[in-house]
């Protein structure tokens, strides 16, 4: 496969291709977080306002935070992963993305 | 006994009834405690970082996302803020408090909520078992912050109800 700067177009970055095919297939998980201050309805609500889940998933995922301290709530690529992490800061919940080690 | 109510009054207004004296007084101080989310306690959970260990990822989020953050967050306290001067008292009954709002309003209501349920957490310092305390001391700022928290909470439950379709009510 050609390196996209070697077709001349002008405005096309140059970027290490191999490492950048790492980092684009690298998936990246999101994760709720517990916290003793959001309440449980509340967090069911959020996860399915945000990622579109059915009422019984995302309860699932809630209780997962409660029971075990951190639900992983969504996998895939990184600038998905942050816009997720952004709506989920706007609910006030805990969250963070991190690189799947998978 | 107060019944306390959450209905949408029609398609585009909510009210809440049966608001007891002490809960009209705690959302009547709601913007003064939200003032404090920019706080060195307060700041740290409402704006937290987007990872936990890459800090080039968590200084850009820093610059770039959370003044929006601040920006939404600001924007529902300021509406709260104005629906909360038409509350009135209920002729019938002084110590039941009422107050209407549009409907479009419900977001920033529970954004509101829940910002000032974490500002007082954290300027408290409230954990866990402050959660799950059982006694009560009045004289102790802790134990009057978990109970505020526990109280606007519940309205915030009614709230999410509310947008689950549900039109709960409760007396307290």
């Amino acid at each position: 496969m050609t390196p996209s700067s070697a077709t001349g177009q002008p405005g096309v970055i140059h970027l290490d291709e191999t490492a950048t095919k790492a980092e684009l297939s690298t998936p990246w998980n999101v994760i709720v977080h517990n916290d003793p201050i959001n309440l449980m309805n509340y967090v069911t609500m959020v996860l399915m306002r945000v990622f579109g889940y059915p009422r019984a998933k995302a309860k699932k995922m809630m209780l997962e935070v409660h029971n075990q301290g951190r639900s992983l709530v969504w996998s895939g690529g990184r600038e998905q992963a942050e816009h997720y992490v952004h709506q989920l800061h706007g609910y006030q919940l805990l969250a963070t993305m991190e690189k799947s080690e998978t | 006994m107060i019944d306390l109510r959450i209905e949408r009054l029609d398609e585009k207004h909510i009210r809440v009834s049966g608001l007891t004296a002490m809960l009209a007084v705690m959302l009547r101080e709601m913007p003064e405690i939200l003032e404090l989310r920019d706080g060195p306690d307060a700041s740290v959970r409402l704006f937290p970082n987007p990872t936990t260990a890459d800090g080039k990822i968590n200084k850009e989020w820093q610059q770039m996302v959370n003044p929006e953050l601040r920006h939404l967050f600001v924007a529902a306290g300021e509406i709260v803020t104005r629906d909360l001067t038409a509350m009135t008292g209920n002729q019938e009954d002084p110590e039941a408090y009422e107050i209407t709002f549009s409907v479009e309003h419900l977001s920033a209501w529970m954004s509101a909520l829940n910002q000032t349920r974490l500002i007082l957490a954290e300027v408290h310092k409230i954990d866990e078992t402050d959660m799950e305390r059982q006694d009560f001391n009045p004289q102790d700022p802790k134990h009057v912050a978990a109970l505020r928290i526990h109280l606007l909470g519940y309205l915030l439950h009614l709230f999410v109800e509310l947008e689950n379709g549900n039109e709960p009510a409760d007396s307290i």
